[in-house]
């Protein structure tokens, strides 16, 4: 292994660590303001490995939209709901508990097994479309297939995306618009 | 790092968030952030693998499941307010309003 690559192997092994890292803090920690911090982690750091695999832009797209539509308002839903709530020590390990864990577990072996014995180059020929061509950038192949091939498939989470934040806005001040309805009823029965 | 160990980096991320959502029953919070692991943990199967086979549809597709994972979480944050306004709690235990 040469200088540079095992740099490299280093640099992307530590970017690996952080997501690793991060995702168990946010399926340990008992405190729900302490998980906010650790999602941010494993997204910023589930993306610095993206640009050696040729995708900077869904890099980008990924620091972005997970720091600004995920690891935002994730707080913000943490304030309102981040009273002490476990006053009481953490429910005893069940049966159900066990299983699960030795479940999962034993998920882990044959999955790694067969990620390493399989051999993925055979199984996809890799198909160089633009062969014959000069090489392009990726952001202009993402660019080139979003708005011809691949326009009608993303109209539509353009739309859901809009409409989900609008109902959530929605949802989210229902209960301040039912109080403000029901405040003046209240005077009357007074 | 090889395609391998990408795709055992996933799976690793993939069983953690397996494990946040099936033994976690105290916190709606956790669950949901247990789902953008797991999305997390899918895209990083498509960029590999839209690699692999030199094809940008899997790098168009981890854009599309962005998107989802961002209105996935805009809802769920505002139903997990909601939840937490009603019914003064956030166990999952006592998430039983579709119960039959």
């Amino acid at each position: 292994m040469s200088s540079p690559e095992s740099v490299h192997d280093a640099v992307l092994v530590s970017s690996a660590s952080g997501p690793a890292l991060g995702s168990l803090g946010v399926v340990s920690l008992v405190n729900i303001v302490h998980p906010a911090p650790s999602s941010g982690s494993v997204s910023a750091c589930i993306s610095l490995p993206h640009p050696s695999m040729n995708a900077d832009f869904a890099a980008a797209v990924q620091i972005l939209i997970h720091a600004g539509a995920v690891n935002v308002p994730i707080p913000f839903a943490a304030m309102p709901v981040s009273q002490p709530q476990y006053p009481h020590p953490a429910k005893p390990w069940t049966v159900g508990d066990g299983i699960t864990s030795a479940l999962r577990t034993s998920a882990f072996p044959p999955l790694i097994n067969m990620i390493l014995y399989t051999s993925w180059y055979r199984i996809f020929p890799i198909v160089l479309r633009n062969a014959g061509s000069s090489p392009t950038h990726s952001v202009q192949r993402i660019g080139s297939y979003s708005s011809t091939e691949s326009l009608p498939p993303f109209e539509p989470p353009s739309i859901v995306l809009l409409v989900a934040l609008v109902g959530a806005i929605t949802v989210a001040r229902r209960e301040q618009v039912i109080g403000q309805e029901t405040e003046p009823a209240l005077r009357i029965d007074d | 790092m090889t395609a391998v160990n990408y795709l055992t980096f996933s799976t690793i991320l993939f069983l953690l968030a397996i494990g946040g959502v099936l033994l976690n029953s105290q916190n709606l919070f956790i669950l949901l952030m247990s789902i953008e692991l797991m999305l997390l943990a899918v895209n990083m199967n498509f960029l590999v693998f839209s690699v692999l086979l030199d094809d940008m549809m899997g790098q168009l597709l981890a854009l599309f499941i962005l998107a989802v994972a961002a209105a996935d979480s805009a809802m769920g944050l505002a139903i997990l307010v909601t939840t937490y306004r009603t019914r003064g709690t956030m166990a999952v235990e006592y998430a039983t309003g579709m119960k039959g």
